[in-house]
């Protein structure tokens, strides 16, 4: 189920009655339920896939719990290994063939062409991982394992986070699960406002920025350098004001449930270097990295050769993670190269060269291959002036404008925050003024959040 | 608490009238022309015309080599003198469409008359699971019978049938291999997708004992096309059904003009059965509309030859100029 659908519109306020409704012993039950009617709206039977993650990393903690040393690591191991075996299964098979495949063909062999016909389970990337934060946990023994199959299964499952993050550990999602949370006025009022601050985000700034980047993604050579240029940076903030869509609604839903979920965005794009960036930006993701790569990698307390190897590595693998293409990875190294490059250049770094270094990686990112981004950089130079006009681009800047009213007005405190310190006819013109944005101007094509596909 | 949600819950209800006010009055006109731009045309030739013609790309098309290129309804308006009749047109287009324009006409311009064009191959299933379908319900979705801001509001949430091509063409698939056909005369074969298999397995061989791909690609289609059994739980017949009850309470008369279909190369390329069929199909609706309801179907089912279609490779309804006249006499006799 999509959150920008009528479905999730009807669902979301279904699930919020019954939760109070319920004694508080029977509430793991709904979110349980609730939780996989969600998922099972895209692909039912992939509904297996969580259940088979959930089980193996539930025994597996409890287990690990009993056990010291080598088979302590064992279990560990065997439980990441099912993890990433799911992972590698589902979303790197076709990659890895097809990349053997154009090595073979350049020592002049063939390799053979295997077709799963498989669909990547929604959202596998991000359950995956949170699961494997709480085995390591339990692993580290910084967190006890879970005796209830039904919380656990709560933690991997948990709808409005389930899809796309924010990644969650055990610490914080586990314990907000347990809560007995009465009903509250200023839960709802909360939840309300994430949400409606998540779907004008995702529904008129993304949505209405993604026409214009999809036409001229698909075909470059159509376009000019300045069109260009534009697509390159409505890009930067259609997949921003997505993702921080996505996180909003999430952590709105989840609030009017009286749950808390993390923040995973903090105006990244007001950040003055690379490093900075990656604090603000799907933070979640950014510390999982730091916490179960790069940190065990050896940090920061290693040589220099060593740390920029790391972190290359590092930031190549979250490339991978992203997706299973080599654009991906190029898009994940050149951010490592970023941060490699830009300590010694400290008192050079500014807000806008950061932003214009995320744009020019967005474009691997965004590319469906390395021909249509080098065709993208090559009409960066196209200097004619034909094209659409002015007229066209209209609708998308008005987007990217109030995307950046937005953010600037995000980036000392957030939105339900700030809201909550301003004079109350104000907070409510603000409340209509959002509503009206979001009923009028909202995109009209479907499209689903970028982060989904990961 | 109560007290606080029901004045807040109040003034956000408020709000949400005055905000639906605003847009209607600002922003709902440009949207119409961006996303329902169909509905605009019907205002517009309501005030024009007496008698309103909806129509599919059989209103659009017209033969290159006709010296004559005027369009079924335009010959139909020079033939009425009584009536000026105004076309409301777009390509693969069907009742269910047709249906929306016309219960959102201007109540105070009604016409006299309004012909809707019934394509039998829209009751099929290669129609009615076609690709071009979201593209057809998403235009319609502003026309809602909700406030203008919800429907707008419903067209970026996608709240339509909005199923991918794929999905789409697995439901046809679907309603193909599984639909058995219960004619009270006999059909050689008892599913499109058995009847299409034979005719693909090496119906029409060349001189040279090579498949005639061309015309095995055409006879499929026909089969395609035209071998389904009108039932009453056809959605169109429903979409039909609706566009009746609305002009029989407004006292406009209706005609469904259903358009001529090329049974001679239907015989030719796949057998005198597959036009028994869609004779009986024929049939069912003059019966249901013709003499249930009252309706004035004009039949132009066999009225043209092979020869006066414009594509001799495809099943449009297509005409050259002597079909299209014919058509158009047909209603016009009809309209007098």
């Amino acid at each position: 189920m999509l959150f920008n659908s009528l479905e999730y519109l009807f669902f979301l306020p279904i699930v919020v009655g019954l939760y109070y409704l319920l004694a508080p012993c029977w509430r793991w039950i709904l979110i349980f339920i609730s939780s996989c009617a969600f998922y099972m709206a895209f692909i039912p039977k992939y509904i297996l896939v969580l259940f088979a993650i959930i089980l193996i990393d539930y025994s597996a903690a409890i287990w690990m719990e009993k056990l010291i040393g080598g088979k302590k690591k064992m279990l560990l191991l065997v439980s990441l290994s099912a993890n990433i075996g799911i992972l590698a299964f589902f979303k790197y098979f076709g990659f890895a063939n097809q990349t053997l495949i154009d090595l073979f063909a350049l020592f002049g062999k063939e390799f053979k062409h295997y077709d799963l016909g498989i669909i990547l389970p929604i959202g596998l990337s991000f359950h995956t991982f949170q699961s494997m934060s709480y085995t390591i946990e339990v692993y580290r023994g910084v967190q006890k394992a879970e005796k209830h199959l039904g919380y656990f299964a709560n933690y991997v499952l948990f709808f409005p986070q389930m899809v796309a993050g924010p990644i969650e550990r055990y610490a914080t999602l586990g314990s907000e699960l347990r809560k007995v949370n009465p009903f509250e006025y200023a839960a709802m009022r909360d939840g309300f406002r994430l949400v409606l601050l998540g779907f004008v985000v995702k529904m008129v700034v993304a949505d209405q920025l993604a026409p214009f980047v999809n036409q001229v993604y698909a075909n470059p050579s159509g376009y000019n350098s300045l069109q260009i240029g534009l697509a390159m940076v409505f890009f930067s903030f259609q997949i921003y004001a997505d993702f921080f869509g996505y996180s909003l609604i999430a952590q709105g839903s989840a609030r009017l449930l009286g749950i808390r979920i993390m923040d995973n965005f903090r105006t990244p794009y007001f950040s003055k270097n690379v490093a900075e960036f990656w604090r603000r930006w799907h933070i979640s993701l950014s510390t999982w990295f730091r916490d179960y790569l790069y940190i065990p990698l050896g940090g920061n307390r290693v040589k220099w050769a060593r740390w920029a190897l790391n972190t290359l590595m590092v930031f190549g693998i979250s490339g991978l993670w992203h997706g299973a293409n080599w654009t991906f990875i190029v898009w994940g190294l050149l951010h490592g190269f970023f941060l490699i490059l830009e300590r010694p250049l400290q008192r050079y770094q500014t807000t806008i060269g950061t932003f214009l270094l995320v744009t020019f990686a967005w474009v691997f990112f965004r590319a469906p291959d390395f021909t249509s981004a080098i065709q993208l950089f090559k009409g960066l130079i196209d200097l004619s002036t034909e094209g659409p006009k002015w007229m066209d681009y209209l609708t998308p800047i008005g987007a990217l404008s109030l995307m950046l009213v937005l953010d600037w007005s995000y980036r000392k405190k957030r939105f339900d925050l700030m809201l909550a310190e301003i004079h109350v006819r104000l907070r409510w013109a603000i409340y209509f003024v959002l509503l009206f944005l979001l009923l009028a101007f909202s995109g009209t094509q479907k499209f689903t959040f970028i982060y989904f596909q990961f | 608490m109560v007290k606080q949600l029901s004045i807040r819950i109040l003034v956000l209800l408020v709000g949400v009238v005055v905000m639906n006010y605003l847009y209607t009055l600002f922003f709902f006109q440009k949207d119409l022309v961006k996303y329902s731009p169909e509905i605009l045309e019907v205002w517009k030739q309501q005030k024009r015309a007496d008698v309103l013609y909806f129509a599919e790309s059989s209103n659009i098309n017209v033969r290159d080599t006709d010296a004559v290129k005027l369009t079924i309804s335009e010959l139909t308006d020079q033939l009425v003198h009584k009536y000026h009749i105004g076309a409301i047109n777009k390509p693969a287009t069907h009742a269910g469409i047709y249906k929306k324009w016309i219960q959102k006409m201007d109540p105070t311009h009604l016409p006299e008359a309004i012909i809707v064009t019934m394509n039998l191959r829209s009751f099929g299933a290669d129609w009615r699971h076609s690709d071009l379908e979201s593209a057809l319900q998403s235009s319609v979705v502003m026309l809602g019978p909700y406030p203008a801001l919800a429907n707008r509001f419903l067209l970026a949430l996608n709240a339509f049938d909005n199923q991918t091509a794929a999905q789409r063409e697995q439901e046809m698939l679907n309603e193909w291999a599984t639909t058995t056909f219960n004619f009270p005369f006999n059909v050689p074969y008892p599913t499109v997708r058995t009847w299409d298999d034979a005719l693909a397995n090496g119906s029409f061989l060349k001189p040279d004992g090579s498949w005639d791909m061309e015309k095995i690609t055409l006879a499929c289609h026909y089969v395609k096309s035209y071998a389904f059994q009108m039932k009453p739980e056809n959605p169109r017949l429903n979409d039909f059904d609706e566009i009746v009850a609305y002009c029989q309470a407004r006292h406009i008369k209706l005609i469904f003009n259903l358009l001529a279909e090329n049974t001679e190369y239907a015989q030719q390329y796949v057998g005198k059965e597959l036009v028994q069929i869609m004779r009986y199909n024929r049939d069912f609706l003059v019966q249901r509309y013709g003499r249930q309801k009252g309706v004035t179907v004009v039949d132009n089912l066999e009225l043209l030859n092979g020869l006066d279609y414009s594509d001799q490779n495809w099943t449009t309804e297509h005409y050259g100029y002597d079909g299209r006249l014919k058509i158009a006499k047909n209603i016009a006799k009809a309209l007098h």
